[in-house]
């Protein structure tokens, strides 16, 4: 769909100010809180890749350009967008900007918002607006860009991304450790994060995420390890100084991507490194959870497969009693009244008032107030 | 001026009594310079004319702008009560730092009053084991790093002036330096800010736990410019020291070289922590002063390559990267022996600018980022504008990410030279433009750049940019008329 279709659809609905659901192809339909009574605009089949200049490591794409596409492109160049959320490789580059996801390769390229160079987007009042560029150094005018990135298409639709991408290093292997037992992870946890080297994604995973992921059934750590012949040499070696190490096949990040069963409910947690111990004794111990930690953001995630309210409800209990940033990706729609709402204070009603004053787009999906 | 002594507080008195509009009468100056004395004491309330110089100009020649008034607070309670203070009479300000800013950013006039932060400069804590620190906005960036050092961390954005220049006017320009090839810039190190906004109030973005639910207000607030707020504390990340570095320098006979080296070493997959290029004319001037390095002063091009990471592996990449550089048509590719040899490399490059300002008596630092693969066309096109206006302009720019820093000495006395450096500025901006690129990849918009904004935004994109600003500051007190053309800021809300 083309931005001037999507101006005129969002600028109809304003007017009437009537809500709009906006969809990719539909990974995150069921996340966030419900949306209330909105008709959907699906941006899935506007998935253009617009410009893409290696030497530059730029890539423009049609918000609706799905992370499977934009890997093939990028690949046979040798690059990639260093960028892998969780949910199917269908997704969409606009759905994954437009809620912030990003997975374990976080741990070395951060998230959208440290990806994303510019966005096109039309906002909630109907204005096609035009934030950052397509070069990867930027600082002209009000930074919008990073406004837009993780705001739940609440504040505009993203119709357009330019994004950074990345070489792909010479070696990319992931090898995989047991964790040791719960007395010993504290100093095993200490010894990890001052490792004198940054893996692309250093990654927990408790017994019954390691049987789903068939790797065994304890508790394990994926470590992925990057860079030329002699470097990833010496990084196996130093990691393997915490514990016998395997290699595991590399495709073990994407069956961990699309592991959450349909219908689970989804959480993060997140706090300092050194508070990671106390949140992955917390959670990981959880038999009925899926659960898995990057270990060097200091963020636990836990999927809890549907079965029945009461397992639910203790699941949110145990995330509820943990210190730290709670994010809840996936709920029973029932569960949502529990969660306070991020962006009900005064700055951000403002912010949103800004840009879309009929609050339109997808109304309710961040528990803010009607 | 004579201070008025024995003002009531303002932090505890009756809110005076004025007729508030928004262009309605202010307070006068010589009432609102002893208020202020009340809050942070009469030593930190300059009011003359000759105490006010200092605070008319910043790093860029060719604007002085006299403030109604600069106050220093000391502790953080000062600085909200000075804007407190500032809200109820309305009154707009302009943040500053060290005053090292290139886009004349940090200059106040008219009814605003400089509220100065340098003294504000305590690094508040640093937590080793989860790498963070706590700083007060005037904390100067490489007093930072020096403290963390202890810990074998360090503050990766590295700005040519972080000897002076603090941490919160890197997070007002979103600063970058020569690392954040690799590292990223201000806003990828920032995790939380206590932020007081033009109002008064006091609000939380971001948080040291790392991810952050809602509006992503952090990004937003960062490289704002001092037009959303003032931060009252900065929680930022520290960045282990790399294990290994190795810095090598190739020198070329021509800026097409070195711009295709530039090319071929990021496509062959390497990420330098640091990747620089300086121009003839740089070379020789550094050459020429005390900071000279050592660059090969018949060059016209040298590039300085720094690698670091892992001691395993940087070797097979130092190789690489000569090979690359020698493909171009590097003459010498000189690996830095030690330390020692190190820093004098680096020295010549971080000292560029001053080595500049001793040949002529002004100089232009410019700012612009082009796509990296148009490195070529774009130099060639600036020596031809240099050419046509008659100027030298010496390039030194972060050629890794195609951030582009011309300069030009020219003596601002002289009324001909200094127009024609303004036109050959205007024509370099159109070409950075029209190559795709942008107008500042890290010294701001301010007042200097202006005028280019609607050359890259459209009037809904500024309007925008506007409305988010207005979220922030309704009453756009805080660092009035920058950043976005004021005539830009029409009511845009509704289609």
């Amino acid at each position: 769909m083309s931005t001037a279709l999507v101006q005129d659809r969002v600028r109809a609905r304003s007017t009437a100010g009537a809500p709009l659901r906006i969809a990719g192809t539909g990974n995150w339909l069921d996340a966030g809180r419900p949306v209330r009574g909105a008709a959907t605009l699906s941006l899935a089949s506007d998935d253009a890749i617009v410009e893409y200049v290696p030497g530059d490591l730029t890539l423009t794409a049609r918000a609706g350009a799905s992370l499977a596409g934009i890997s093939r492109a990028t690949g046979a160049e040798g690059q990639w967008l260093a960028l892998d959320p969780f949910g199917a490789s269908t997704g969409t580059l606009g759905a994954t900007v437009a809620t912030g996801s990003a997975g374990p390769l976080a741990h070395t390229f951060g998230t959208p918002r440290d990806t994303v160079l510019g966005l096109e987007v039309v906002t909630g009042a109907g204005e096609i607006v035009r934030a950052g560029g397509r070069v990867v150094k930027n600082v002209a005018g009000f930074d919008l860009t990073r406004l837009f990135t993780g705001a739940w298409g609440t504040l505009a639709v993203i119709t357009e991304v330019t994004v950074r991408l990345r070489a792909r290093p010479e070696r990319d292997e992931t090898i995989a450790l047991a964790l040791p037992s719960d007395d010993d992870i504290d100093a095993w946890l200490a010894k990890l994060l001052i490792l004198p080297f940054s893996p692309l994604a250093l990654e927990m995973v408790n017994g019954p995420l390691a049987r789903a992921l068939d790797a065994g059934d304890r508790p394990l750590l994926l470590a992925r390890l990057g860079g030329n012949d002699d470097s990833v040499r010496a990084q196996r070696q130093l990691i393997g100084a915490l514990g016998d190490t395997a290699p595991v096949p590399t495709s073990i990040w994407r069956a961990l991507a699309e592991i959450e069963p349909s219908g689970a409910a989804v959480a993060r947690v997140s706090a300092p490194p050194s508070r990671l111990r106390a949140l992955w004794s917390r959670l990981a111990g959880d038999d009925g959870a899926l659960v898995h930690a990057t270990v060097g953001r200091g963020i636990v995630r836990t999927i809890r497969p549907s079965s029945g309210a009461a397992a639910v409800a203790t699941w949110f209990e145990r995330i509820e009693r943990c210190e730290g940033t709670h994010i809840f990706e996936r709920l029973p729609a029932d569960s949502w009244s529990a969660v306070p709402s991020r962006v009900n204070d005064p700055l951000s009603r403002a912010v949103r008032d800004a840009f879309d004053p009929a609050r339109i787009l997808n109304r309710g999906i961040l528990g803010e107030l009607a | 001026m004579a201070l008025h002594t024995g003002t009531p507080s303002p932090a505890s008195g009756p809110p005076p009594k004025h007729a508030h509009g928004r262009r309605g009468a202010l307070i006068d100056t010589e009432k609102l310079a002893a208020l202020l004395a009340a809050i942070v004491g009469e030593r930190g309330v300059l009011a003359r004319p000759s105490e006010l110089a200092t605070y008319s100009s910043d790093g860029l020649p060719g604007y002085r702008l006299r403030p109604r008034l600069a106050v220093f607070p000391r502790t953080k309670q000062q600085l909200i009560d000075v804007v407190r203070l500032l809200a109820r009479e309305r009154c707009p300000f302009v943040a500053r730092g060290a005053g090292t800013g290139l886009s004349a950013g940090a200059l106040a006039s008219g009814e605003a009053v400089v509220v100065g932060l340098n003294r504000l400069n305590r690094i508040l804590s640093i937590d080793p084991v989860n790498r963070l620190a706590v700083v007060e906005p005037g904390a100067v960036n490489v007093t930072l790093t020096r403290a963390a050092g202890a810990h074998g961390l360090h503050y990766a954005p590295d700005p040519s002036s972080q000897t002076a220049c603090t941490i919160g006017g890197n997070v007002a320009e979103n600063s970058g330096g020569p690392h954040c090839l690799k590292y990223g810039v201000t806003l990828n190190h920032v995790v939380a800010l206590e932020v007081i906004l033009a109002s008064g109030e006091i609000v939380t973005l971001g948080n040291a736990d790392g991810e952050v639910d809602g509006y992503d207000l952090l990004g937003a607030f960062i490289g704002s410019e001092g037009c959303f707020g003032i931060a009252l504390e900065v929680t930022v990340k520290l960045t282990p020291n790399p294990q290994g570095v190795r810095t090598l320098l190739a020198d070329f006979m021509s800026i097409d070289a070195g711009a295709r080296a530039t090319s071929a070493i990021i496509a062959a997959g390497i990420l330098p922590a640091a990747l620089e290029m300086m121009d003839g004319p740089t070379i020789r001037a550094v050459e020429a002063s005390i900071y000279a390095a050592g660059y090969p002063a018949d060059a016209d091009a040298v590039l300085l390559i720094e690698l670091d990471g892992l001691d395993a592996g940087l070797d097979a990449d130092v190789r690489l990267v000569e090979q690359h550089c020698r493909a171009a048509g590097a003459r010498t590719v000189r690996i830095a022996a030690n330390e020692e040899e190190r820093a004098r490399l680096w020295q010549g490059r971080k000292k560029a600018f001053g080595a500049m300002g001793r040949i002529a008596p002004d100089l232009v630092v410019q700012d612009a980022v082009i796509p990296r693969t148009k490195l070529p066309d774009v130099l060639r096109e600036i020596a031809v504008i240099a050419a046509r206006w008659q100027i030298q302009v010496c390039n030194v720019f972060h050629a890794g990410d195609g951030n582009l820093h011309p300069n030009i000495g020219y003596d601002s006395r002289n009324e001909d030279e200094s127009k024609r450096v303004g036109f050959a500025m205007r024509d370099i901006m159109r070409a950075c433009i029209d190559a795709g690129g942008t107008i500042t990849g890290e010294h701001g918009i301010g007042l200097d750049k202006l005028e280019y904004m609607p050359q890259i935004f459209s009037p809904e994109s500024l309007a925008a940019q506007c409305a988010l600003r207005d979220a922030f500051d309704p009453e756009r007190r805080a660092n009035p008329g920058k950043v976005v053309p004021v005539h830009s800021c029409r009511e845009w809300r509704g289609a």
